[in-house]
């Protein structure tokens, strides 16, 4: 999501004014984490935002249209099946989405670098047994598997996150791996451990610095991989628990009005594409600016 | 560059069936892993008898069948049972038809693999084109739009983009059936739907590897020799460029067969994912049970072709 | 994308008119949501495959929906002769679609054949009251109940179909499901496993039965798991006929004017169930005075009337209300937020209190009452699931409060649904001896009047202590072309065989 070509920077400026430069002249970088930015900014003045309780319903104020259909400025983006304020859902659905992104970025971050960084790291017996983890992770099926799991226990937030967070760690592990293995020979890796210092010490301070970035392109890969996961589990029936106002279920309960009320699906539909475009314009961004060579 | 006949040798021939044999031994080891995970995991959710039963059932009934079905032995017992029969092809009998499950799979797996080949090719058609001319244009309008498809493919949800063109192909416009698997027609929105989004890996790929490939030693000097550029273009660097995306290509198979679940349900397509999607619906564990195994080894073994492919087709790649 | 969405949106509002494949050439093409486990009707468990029984098979009674009256189907009359014999006057010239004749043999066979339990009927309870039948002669045969049992004729004019004795020997069950042969109206001649099946008229169907003779030649069954891709398969005009279409769908529907969308209300009930009998634990379900402040939360009238529509109607009583023995002069707790805070201050939950809550369909019906809950300060806490993996739960006691639904298998009888839930089984969360007992003499005593007593009893002791807060009867929305002439009925099994295109 290049825009500028970084070979034409010939001044000498310290790497972090380098980037800093990069990113400022990098559209992608700056809309996407504009446009994530002012998401997460939503999600979290939600409370103050809103103009009704999320959860408050009306029976007798049923699938309202939204202002510019001709509705009412009272509920501007109309409301759903059940008379609920329909922008309030989406701007509180906004913190549902990103807590699944994120937790399940984190959880599967967690399991997937650590079993990455120590392939790449240690090498030999360990590389091949987490390379046959990976393996065995990535012939699984993962809507089925998600699907079979969430059905079995119930979906909630809790079971939705931890089984999309177990089931979406093979690229961080796939490349923090080869990440890991490019420095693990570098000078001030060997230098390290030729003072003597602990491994643990040595992953911390000066392996992981080395690989933040591609973690960081991974990671928001991955939160808009589960966040599209969840909207999929909600559409089968099988996400978050209502009254939980996920986007991916306030599609799902609004898909029976397709063919009457499309409001229902278009703006929550069009609140996921915005968000899932932004996290990847940002992942994209984040590669360009911080590895410009790493670019394809 | 030396592939192709010319480079069919005997030792490479021992090369690769080492390989293949090594590669074979792991896809076996996988499939067995992942059958004992997901046996474990329907197995901890509790016992099946009461879906066996049917809604109205009776204690008694549901006792019955738990002792018929061998549900109240270690589980242990019965996943060597399981395993046992699955490697004659018996996967047990079905909980909700009371058939075979082979015969089950077997009567519908064709659909999800043409639907699965006809949304490859799609996304082929799609995806190598774009990325070509990407490639040789970079930061072009073509290539912005390139981009601009593939961003879009991975922030579109399936379901959403499904109903989408069902409303406007289907109902409105009329050009083709809404649901079914009767003719070809009924193919062309689940393959649209399913091709799309293999398209933005393949074709970040084909770019890639075309930028690489074009900035190598080789084709600069048969494009200073003055050879006709479109000849470089097609029969050089595109050839090279394409080894890594028919592994590529491959590998999404894989993902598309496991992950036509959502498509096949809404499009009303009787492949082995709706059927996948219904037996979990209907806790019919030995189908989801097979049905797991089943792409697992589909990938497994799509994984291996393409890493074949890749090491005969490559010199680079030693097979040793 | 902006664009395509919008331009979407705005078609929406312009369906084309369907085309009427179907009265062309006199079929008919329907859309069913659930694959059917077999074709053979004694082991079918799906709704499905009743309708499909009521079509390719006949019972030797059928009650009229009008009247309630059982009338001779494959007999053409019946009496008790006893507490536990039925004597059976079999129709003549009765053939089934393979040209076998129908006679005393067949009714024999079956009702041995099924009655056996090594045979695996499922659901057995449709079989379990047979003990034998006996041929008088070719024309009467008698049938023989496992001890007194009043609902006899009602299991015979529905799920008890008459199989032909020489074919089902001949090719054995698996067979029989693989190339069914009865004596109905509609012959099946193809199945295309998970996607499809084909009925022809029957035409040497006998004109003078219940179900006369059909007038669309060719019906075409599709399966179709999506309720949006069956909507979309009628507005597109591939589709005659749907039905289970949720009344908001139906109301627009209907405003259009271009389908013809027909409201009929079915046996299903929605009811929720407290944990009174200890089964999960202690909850405060075990006051019933907490039963009560539930009841009383809960708008019911808002729910039929906004949500479910229709035919719909509140119900008070553990039972569909035009079921026999169903006494719907029980005690009834009508919508009193303040009167449910009170009593739940009286039991020492003024601050209210959570507790999981379990519910498999409908959605949108628990999330109101889970609103109205809230508003007493009671907070469920929703885990929405399958059916199966739910009433696995429930029936292994893991489930304090549900909101659960019965469709009492289209029987017209309240043993099919109190006696189901109320008489110490799994399904009990009460476990009342006082309701057991009352409900054990119902289901065993022949005298209607004395039968109407005992239930009585039961359901007014269930209503009295809140075991069950019954909420309302479903209806179900059909959908179809306007130039088909078609009448649903209330026992949920829509029949093809009285419908005609016009």
């Amino acid at each position: 999501m290049t825009i500028i070509d970084s070979n034409e920077i010939t001044t000498a400026p310290s790497p972090a004014q380098q980037m800093r430069r990069r990113a400022l002249r990098h559209w992608g970088f700056l809309i996407g984490g504009g446009v994530l930015g002012l998401i997460i900014l939503m999600a979290v003045l939600a409370p103050f935002f809103a103009p009704h309780d999320p959860y408050a319903q009306d029976l007798s104020q049923r699938f309202l249209r939204p202002v510019f259909l001709g509705g009412s400025w009272e509920h501007p983006l109309g409301t759903d099946h059940l008379g609920r304020d329909y922008l309030s859902r989406l701007l509180f659905g906004a913190q549902i989405s990103l807590t699944i992104g994120f937790v399940t970025a984190l959880i599967s971050g967690v399991i997937g670098t650590t079993l990455g960084v120590a392939a790449g790291y240690f090498g030999g017996r360990v590389d091949t047994i987490v390379m046959f983890i990976i393996t065995v992770r990535l012939s699984m099926p993962v809507v089925l598997v998600a699907l079979a799991v969430v059905a079995l226990f119930g979906g909630s937030l809790t079971t939705v996150v931890l089984v999309l967070g177990f089931l979406l760690w093979d690229q961080f592990a796939v490349v923090m791996r080869t990440s890991t293995q490019q420095i693990r020979n570098q000078d001030y890796v060997t230098s390290a451990q030729a003072l003597g210092c602990t491994t643990t010490r040595i992953i911390l301070t000066e392996v992981m610095p080395n690989i933040l970035n591609n973690l960081i392109v991974i990671i928001t890969l991955e939160m808009a991989h589960a966040i599209i996961l969840e909207a999929a589990l909600s559409f089968l029936g099988l996400g978050v628990q209502p009254p939980l106002p996920s986007w991916g279920l306030m599609i799902a309960e609004g898909k029976d009005m397709l063919f009457f009320e499309p409001f229902l699906i278009t703006i929550p539909g069009i609140a996921l594409f915005v968000l899932i475009f932004a996290i990847n314009l940002l992942g994209d961004g984040v590669r360009d600016v911080t590895a410009p060579e790493n670019r394809n | 560059m030396q592939y192709g006949p010319a480079a069919f040798n005997t030792a490479k021939v021992i090369l690769m069936l080492r390989f293949l044999l090594k590669r074979l031994g792991l896809a076996a080891l996988v499939a067995l892993t992942v059958s004992l995970i997901s046996f474990s995991l329907l197995f901890l959710a509790g016992d099946p008898a009461v879906a066996l039963a049917g809604e109205a059932a009776t204690e008694e009934d549901i006792e019955a069948i738990r002792t018929q079905y061998g549900f109240d032995r270690p589980i242990p017992v019965q996943y060597v049972a399981w395993l046992t029969g699955a490697f004659t092809g018996d996967f047990g009998n079905s909980y909700y038809f009371n058939t075979p499950v082979i015969d089950l799979i077997s009567d519908r797996l064709p659909t999800t693999m043409q639907l699965g080949l006809a949304g490859i090719t799609f996304a082929l058609l799609l995806a190598v084109p774009l990325g070509v001319i990407a490639a040789i244009r970079p930061n072009s309008l073509i290539d912005r739009f390139a981009l601009f498809i593939s961003v879009v493919g991975q922030a579109m949800p399936t379901f959403w983009f499904s109903l989408i063109l069902i409303v406007i192909f289907a109902v409105n416009m009329g050009w083709v059936p809404v649901s079914g698997s009767g003719t070809w027609q009924h193919f062309i929105l689940p393959t649209i739907v399913l091709g799309y989004f293999a398209t933005p890996g393949i074709m970040r790929l084909t770019r890639a590897g075309m930028l690489e490939v074009l900035r190598a030693d080789y084709i600069r000097t048969a494009r200073a020799k003055g050879l006709n550029p479109a000849k470089v273009l097609f029969k050089h660097a595109l050839r090279n460029a394409a080894i890594p995306v028919v592994g590529l290509a491959a590998v999404q198979l894989g993902f598309m067969l496991g992950g036509s679940i959502v498509i096949e349900s809404i499009f009303a397509l009787n492949g082995a994912g709706l059927l996948a999607f219904e037996s979990i619906n209907r806790n019919d564990f030995p189908v989801v049970q097979a049905l797991i195994l089943l792409f697992s080894l589909i990938y497994v073994l799509l994984t291996l072709l393409a890493d074949l492919l890749n090491a005969w087709l490559d010199p680079r790649i030693r097979v040793a | 994308m902006r664009s395509t969405l919008l331009a979407a949106a705005a078609f929406a509002a312009a369906f084309p008119l369907p085309t009427l494949a179907g009265s062309d050439d006199n079929s008919l093409t329907v859309a069913f949501a659930r694959e059917m486990d077999t074709l053979n009707p004694f082991l079918n468990t799906t709704r499905e495959g009743v309708i499909l029984s009521r079509h390719v098979w006949d019972g030797l009674v059928l009650r009229n929906q009008e009247t309630n009256e059982y009338e001779g189907n494959l007999a053409t009359g019946y009496t008790w002769i006893d507490d536990t014999t039925l004597e059976f006057t079999l129709r003549e010239g009765v053939t089934f679609h393979n040209g076998e004749p129908f006679n005393a043999d067949d009714v024999v066979f079956t009702m041995n054949f099924v009655a056996d339990p090594d045979n695996g009927v499922n659901p057995q309870r449709n079989v379990s009251w047979i003990k034998e039948a006996v041929k008088i002669d070719d024309n009467t045969v008698l049938i023989m109940t496992d001890g007194p049992f009043p609902a006899a004729l009602e299991f015979l004019g529905g799920p008890v179909v008459i199989l032909p004795d020489q074919y089902f020997q001949e090719v054995g069950p698996d067979g029989f499901a693989a190339a069914p042969i009865g004596t109905g109206p509609y012959k099946l001649t193809e199945n295309v496993p998970g996607e499809s099946l084909t009925l022809e008229r029957f035409a040497d169907y006998y004109a003078d039965g219940p179900k006369a003779i059909a007038s669309i030649d060719t019906i075409t069954w599709r399966t179709i798991p999506d309720a949006n891709t069956r909507l979309a398969e009628m507005l597109s005009g591939g589709m005659d006929w749907i039905w289970q279409v949720p009344s908001d769908q139906a109301d627009r529907l209907a405003a259009t004017g271009r389908h013809a969308v027909v409201n009929e209300s079915t046996m299903r009930i929605g009811y929720l169930y407290f944990d009174a009998g200890d089964r999960y634990g202690d909850t405060p379900f075990d006051d019933v005075r907490v039963r009560r402040a539930v009841s009383h939360a809960i708008n019911r009238e808002a729910i039929v009337e906004n949500l479910l529509k229709g035919a719909s109607e509140v119900v008070h009583s553990a039972c569909f209300p035009r079921q026999f023995g169903c006494d719907t002069d029980v005690a009834r707790y009508e919508y009193d937020p303040e009167k449910a805070k009170a009593l739940l201050a009286e039991a020492g939950y003024a601050d209210g209190f959570k507790i999981p809550f379990a519910a498999y369909r409908n959605r949108d019906y628990a999330e109101a009452m889970m609103s109205d809950l809230a508003a007493v300060g009671i907070t469920p806490q929703l885990d929405y699931k399958k059916y199966a993996a739910t009433r696995d739960q429930i029936q292994a006691g893991e489930v304090p409060f549900a909101f659960m639904t019965w469709g009492s298998y289209s029987i017209n009888d309240v043993s099919a649904i109190t006696s189901t839930f109320f008489k110490g089984g799994i399904d009990d969360y009460a476990r009342d001896p006082e309701v057991i007992a009352a409900l054990q003499e119902g289901d065993t005593i022949t005298d209607p009047a004395e039968r109407e007593a005992a239930y009585s009893r039961a359901l007014n002791r269930i209503a009295d202590e809140a075991y069950w807060l019954p909420l309302f009867s479903y209806n179900t929305n059909y959908v179809h072309a306007t130039e088909l002439s078609f009448t649903p009925t209330p026992d949920e099994i829509p029949t093809f065989y009285g419908a005609s295109w016009n």
